[in-house]
C-alpha cells in the first residue's frame, strides 16, 4: 500500500468492477488519488477516478441515517445481531476473501448466507448439475475460436471491454485472428461513446433473444424458423459446419426475467454439446459482475453448495428455496439482514419489513435509509484480496492501490459479532 | 514452548530401519528431539500403541477448479446423514471435511497433483482452507501451447528447464506433472486419440517427446520429485504397451507414473480387457527410478476428475449419474468431471479392482510404489484403511474376490498371491518412501529434528482396517491435535514448495508471449510468497533442491 504522500505508476492492475476483471490497467497514484492512464473505455476509468472524491474515501457510520461515531454503529449491529431470531447475511458484491468471512461470521450467529445473484447463477450451475456441459474460457477463445457467437442484448454496457480485449483481438495464437467470424446476436446495437463497435468481423443480428430455442432448432434441422432473414440465416449456419472451434457465450443474467431462460440454456448447451461429436465446440455463460463466480466459488469448496446455506450450531444445511434470501425477506420471515457490498455501485434493495445492516463501499445506494450502515475499504482499491473472473478457472490478485480511511468488510464483521 | 514424550510406544520407523522397536519420542517446538533437558508437558503412555510418522498422500485431489466442479455438480450426494462436520460427500468432501477425514486417519501431509498454472490460486485456496495437514501441489505441464510452441522450435533443453522453474515458482508447486502429453491440447484441435509415437496434428510432436524433455528437465534443475506422469490412453484396453512405452520415454531418468492400476490394461480374452500388471509390474521391479502410486478402485459412487478432457470426453456416455462436464482451459490444459459407479456386477470394474491390487502385491519394493485410490477417481481417501486391510490380510482379499457379483477368478492371478504385506511395509509406502520421492526430508521419519508428525495406533485392535482407520493419538507439528478420535486442537499445515534456480530472460519471452496472446499480464500469473501468506492463507515452505541445476 502506498503512503499518503507518495506519485506512485502501479502497471498491471487487476480492476474488480466487472467479472472480466481486466488486469491491464495502468494508475497513477498522486497524493492517495488514483488517476487511469490506460486506453480504456470512459466507463471505467470513471469507476476509478470518482472514488478521489472525498465522499468515496471517508468512512461513514450512520445509525438509523444519522451519522455517529463507528463504536456506536458497531455496538448497535451488536444489539441487532443479538435479537435477531432470524439472520441473513446477504452478499451484494465481494471478493474471496470476504466470502470466506462472511461464513465465519454466520456460522457464529446461525445465520443464513445468500448472493442476491443466486437465483441467475443457480441456473448456470443447474446446467451441469442435470446434463453433460462442454465449457471454455477466455484465452481459449481468443486463440483457438474461429467463429463466435455471442448472445447479447447489451454487451457492450455489461461487458465494456468483452469485444476489444478478448473476442475481436487483433492476435491470436492458432487461428488467423483476421478471419474470425463474431456473430452478436440480440437488439440493434447502438453505438456508444466508449466501444467501438465497428469491426467487419462482426456480424451484428437484430434479434428477439427469447427466440433462441427456436433458432437452435433451426440450426439442427438447417431450415430456418427463426426470424433471421434466409441470407444472414445461411451465413451463421455455414459459419457454424466450417468452423474448427466454435464459441457461444451469453448472459444468463439478460434471459432471467424470460419464462424461457432455463429452457435457453439449455438448447445451446445441448446443441454445442452435440456438435463435439464431430468438431470443437464450447460455452462460455458469461456472469460474476457482482463477485457471485468467487462468492459461489469459495463457498463451493467450503460447503459443498453454491448458495442459500443456514448454519445451526457447527452445522449447516443447504435448500434452495427455504434459504432463498431474497423470498424471506420478501415474506417477511426475516428479521434482520446484514448486507455486504464492497465492490458493487449498484443500488441496493432493502426492505422495511426487517432490520438492516449495510457493510457497503462509501455511497451505497439504497432504496430505504438502513438502520446501520457502515462504510467499508474496496478489494482491489484499499484493500488486497482476490476474484474470480468470468470463466469460473482464472482467479486474479487484487492490490492495495491507496491509504484508506475505512476498514475492510472482514474487520467490521469480526468487529460486529464481537 | 511445548514438550512432549511419547512413552513406550512400538516404533516404526522406516527410514531409520527401526522396525517394531520399543523406544521413546521426545517433542519439541514441533520438532522432534533426542531428548528433553526440560519439564515435559504431556506424556502419552504409548504401552501396547504403534507409533508411526504421520502418513503422507502424494496423489489426492482435494483443490482446484475440478474438485469444485465436481462438488457442485453432484450436490445430490451431499446427505451425510451422520450429520457429522457437514453433508458433502466422502468422495467430493468440503475443504474442512478433507482436513478433519485425512487427520483423524493419520495423515498429516497431501498433496494435490493437478494445479493448473493458471489455477493455481483457486488450488492453493481451497488446500490453505484445509486444517491440520502440509498440503503442495504438482504443476501440469505439457499440454501449453506456450511448451509446445517451444518444442516444436526446437528449443535447447536449458530453455525448457527454464520454463519449468519458473513455473514451479509462479505457481507455488512442489513438482510437476504431465497428463495425457500432449493429448489435452490435440483434443482442442479435434484429435481424439493420441499415442506415445504419434504425432499431434498442430505441433507435429509426439508425447514420447515431451515426456522426455520434461523428465530431463525435472531431474536437471534438481527437482525432488521426478516427473508425475499420467500416460497417455487412460483407461484404454491395452494400453499398458503405451505404458511402458511411456516409461522408456523418460530414457532412464527417475519418474512417476501415476494411478498406474488405470494405465495396465491389456485386451486379451473375450472381452477385450484383461490385466496387464505383470508385465506393468515387472518394469516397476527391474528399473530403478521408476516409482508409481496405484490408483485403486474399490466399490461405490465416486467422481472421477482429471484434466484429461480428451479421456474424460471419449468417456462422458459413462456417467453415472447421467451427467459430467469439461473444459478447455486458457491454453493451458482442460479438465473433465465425470460422475461414475464402480460396481462389482460389472467384469470391467471388477477387474480393474483385481489389477490394482495384483500391482500392489507383485511389486517387490515397497519404496517404490504408494498407496492411493487416485482421490476420488478410485475411491475416496477414506478407503484407505479397507485398502490396507486388502493388502495385509490375504484370506480378507480371497473371501471378497470369491463375493463379486462377476466372476473373474480366470482372469486374475489374486488367488496365487500369497504375499501379504506387514505393517513395515505399509509404513514405508505410507510415510518415509512419499516422504523421499519428494524431497521432504523433515517429514516420514521419527529421526532428531523431523517435524513432529506422528500417528498413534492402539495395537490391541486386531483388525488393522479398524486399527488404521482410527489412530488414538495424532501429533502434527508437536500438537496433539487427535485423541481418541475426536479433535483436540486445530491447526493450519504449510504449503510445501520448490524453487529451482532459472535464467530470468525466459520471463522476458513468456511476457511477450503473454502481452500477445494471453488475456491476463505476467505479474498477474505469478503468486508471491506474501501473496500466498497474507490473501490465500497459507505460509509456505521451501522443500530444497536436490542439487545445484544441471547446465
Amino acid at each position: 500500500m502506498s503512503k499518503i504522500s507518495d506519485s506512485l505508476n502501479l502497471k498491471n492492475i487487476v480492476c474488480p468492477f466487472c467479472s472480466l476483471h481486466c488486469d491491464d490497467l495502468e494508475i497513477d497514484v498522486h497524493d492517495n488519488k488514483l488517476y487511469v492512464k490506460s486506453n480504456v473505455p470512459k466507463s471505467c476509468a470513471f469507476k476509478y477516478e470518482k472514488l478521489n472524491l472525498p465522499k468515496f474515501k471517508d468512512m461513514v457510520t450512520t445509525v438509523k441515517g444519522k451519522p455517529c461515531e463507528p463504536k456506536k454503529a458497531y455496538q448497535y449491529s451488536r444489539q441487532l445481531i443479538k435479537k435477531s431470531k432470524e439472520t441473513v447475511l446477504l452478499n451484494s458484491s465481494s471478493d474471496v476473501n470476504v466470502t470466506r468471512e462472511v461464513l465465519s461470521a454466520a456460522s457464529k450467529v446461525n445465520a443464513i448466507v445468500d448472493h442476491v445473484n443466486s437465483s441467475i447463477f443457480l441456473k448456470n450451475i443447474s446446467i451441469y448439475q442435470r446434463r453433460g456441459y462442454m465449457a471454455t474460457s477466455l484465452t481459449e477463445i481468443k486463440n483457438k475460436s474461429d467463429v463466435i457467437i455471442v448472445f447479447s442484448n447489451n454487451l457492450f454496457e455489461t461487458y465494456p471491454r468483452l469485444m476489444e480485449k478478448f473476442l475481436a483481438t487483433k492476435n491470436s495464437f492458432s487461428v488467423n485472428s483476421k478471419k474470425k467470424e463474431i456473430y452478436v446476436i440480440g437488439k440493434k446495437v447502438k453505438n456508444t461513446k466508449d466501444c467501438n463497435i465497428r469491426d467487419k468481423r462482426i456480424t451484428y443480428i437484430d434479434f428477439n433473444n427469447r427466440n433462441i430455442t427456436k433458432l437452435i432448432n433451426s440450426f439442427i434441422s438447417k431450415k430456418n424458423e427463426s426470424s433471421i432473414s434466409n441470407k444472414i440465416f445461411n451465413k451463421l449456419l455455414a459459419s457454424i459446419e466450417t468452423s474448427k472451434y466454435l464459441s457461444v457465450l451469453w448472459a444468463t443474467s439478460e434471459f432471467d426475467s424470460y419464462k424461457e431462460c432455463d429452457e435457453i440454456i439449455y438448447n445451446i448447451s445441448a446443441y454445442v454439446v452435440s456438435l463435439n461429436k464431430t468438431s470443437r465446440a464450447a460455452c462460455l455463460s458469461l456472469s460474476g459482475n457482482d463477485g457471485d463466480v468467487s462468492f459461489s466459488q469459495t463457498l463451493g469448496w467450503m460447503t459443498g453448495f453454491p448458495s442459500r446455506i443456514k448454519f445451526t450450531g457447527n452445522f449447516f444445511e443447504y435448500d434452495r428455496d427455504a434459504n432463498n434470501a431474497i423470498q424471506l425477506i420478501n415474506s417477511g420471515n426475516s428479521d434482520l439482514v446484514i448486507h455486504l457490498n464492497p465492490i458493487s455501485e449498484k443500488k441496493l434493495v432493502l426492505n422495511k419489513k426487517n432490520k438492516n445492516i449495510v457493510i457497503g463501499r462509501p455511497c451505497t445506494k439504497f432504496n430505504i435509509e438502513p438502520d446501520v450502515f457502515i462504510s467499508c475499504g474496496i478489494p482491489g482499491i484499499d484493500f488486497k484480496g482476490h476474484i474470480f473472473r468470468t470463466d469460473n478457472v482464472v482467479s486474479l490478485p487484487l492490490t492495495s492501490l491507496r491509504m484508506s480511511h475505512n476498514r475492510s468488510t472482514q474487520e467490521i464483521l469480526r468487529e460486529i459479532l464481537k | 514452548m511445548t514438550t512432549l514424550c511419547l512413552k513406550n510406544g512400538q516404533i516404526f520407523d522406516p527410514i531409520n530401519k527401526i522396525f517394531n522397536k520399543k523406544k521413546d519420542i521426545y517433542i519439541k517446538d514441533g520438532k522432534i528431539v533426542e531428548k528433553l533437558n526440560e519439564k515435559i508437558s504431556e506424556t502419552i503412555n504409548c504401552k501396547n500403541k504403534i507409533i508411526m510418522p504421520g502418513a503422507i498422500d502424494l496423489h489426492t485431489h482435494i483443490g482446484g477448479g475440478k474438485v469444485n466442479i465436481a462438488r457442485l455438480m453432484l450436490q445430490e450426494f451431499h446427505n451425510n446423514s451422520d450429520r457429522d462436520y457437514d453433508l458433502t460427500a466422502d468422495f467430493i468432501p468440503s475443504t474442512l471435511k478433507t482436513g478433519l477425514q485425512y487427520i483423524k486417519m493419520g495423515y498429516t501431509s497431501c498433496f494435490e497433483p493437478a494445479v493448473l498454472p493458471i489455477n493455481a490460486r483457486q488450488s492453493h485456496s481451497e488446500m490453505a482452507d484445509t486444517p491440520f495437514i502440509d498440503k503442495g501441489g504438482y504443476a501440469l505441464l505439457g499440454n501449453d501451447d506456450f511448451l509446445l510452441d517451444l518444442i516444436s522450435r526446437g528449443a535447447h533443453q536449458s530453455e525448457i528447464n527454464d520454463y519449468v522453474a519458473f513455473i514451479l515458482k509462479a505457481t507455488q508447486c512442489i513438482g510437476i506433472k504431465v497428463v495425457n502429453p500432449g493429448g489435452i491440447n490435440a483434443f482442442k484441435f479435434n484429435q481424439r486419440a493420441l499415442n506415445v509415437d504419434e504425432n499431434s496434428v498442430r505441433y507435429k510432436i509426439t508425447p514420447r517427446k515431451i515426456v522426455r524433455l520434461l523428465a530431463r528437465a525435472v531431474y536437471e534443475l534438481g527437482v525432488p520429485h521426478p516427473l508425475h506422469v499420467h500416460c497417455s490412453n487412460l483407461g484404454v484396453p491395452g494400453n499398458f504397451k503405451s505404458t511402458i512405452e511411456t516409461i522408456k520415454a523418460a530414457e532412464g531418468l527417475p519418474v512417476h507414473i501415476t494411478h498406474i492400476q488405470f494405465h495396465s490394461y491389456g485386451n486379451n480374452g473375450d472381452r477385450n480387457f484383461s490385466s496387464a500388471s505383470a508385465e506393468i509390474t515387472d518394469y516397476i521391479n527391474k528399473i530403478p527410478n521408476l516409482t508409481c502410486d496405484v490408483g485403486q478402485v474399490l466399490f461405490g459412487q465416486t467422481a472421477t476428475m482429471s484434466g484429461d478432457s480428451m479421456k474424460q470426453h471419449a468417456n462422458h456416455s459413462h456417467a453415472h449419474p447421467d451427467k459430467w462436464l469439461c473444459m478447455d482451459i486458457e491454453c493451458e490444459a482442460g479438465c473433465g468431471v465425470v460422475p461414475f459407479k464402480y460396481t462389482d456386477q460389472s467384469f470391467v470394474n471388477a477387474l480393474q479392482w483385481a489389477i490394482g491390487l495384483e500391482t500392489f502385491l507383485l511389486t517387490e519394493d515397497p519404496d517404490k510404489i504408494f498407496l492411493t485410490t487416485d482421490h476420488p477417481n478410485g475411491a475416496p481417501f477414506t478407503s484407505y484403511p479397507h485398502l490396507i486391510k486388502l493388502l495385509m490380510d490375504k484370506s480378507f482379499r480371497d473371501n471378497l474376490l470369491d463375493q463379486l457379483s462377476v466372476d473373474i477368478s480366470k482372469h486374475t492371478i489374486l488367488k496365487d498371491i500369497k504375499r501379504e504385506y506387514t505393517l513395515s511395509e505399509i509404513a514405508t509406502m505410507t510415510r518415509s518412501a512419499p516422504a523421499r520421492i519428494l524431497g521432504l526430508r523433515n517429514k516420514g521419519s521419527l529421526s532428531k529434528e523431523a517435524d513432529a508428525d506422528i500417528t498413534i495406533y492402539d495395537s490391541n485392535i486386531k483388525d488393522v482396517e479398524e486399527m488404521f482407520a482410527s489412530p488414538t493419538h495424532v501429533i502434527k507439528d508437536g500438537v496433539v491435535v487427535v485423541k481418541d478420535g475426536e479433535i483436540k486442537n486445530y491447526t493450519w499445515g504449510k504449503t510445501q514448495v520448490v524453487k529451482p534456480e532459472y535464467d530470468a530472460t525466459i520471463e522476458k519471452k513468456l511476457k511477450k508471449y503473454f502481452d500477445k496472446y494471453h488475456t491476463i499480464a505476467l505479474p498477474n500469473y505469478s503468486i508471491s510468497n506474501d501473496e500466498m501468506s497474507e490473501v490465500i492463507g497459507s505460509d509456505i515452505n521451501e522443500v530444497k533442491c536436490n542439487r545445484k541445476r544441471i547446465s
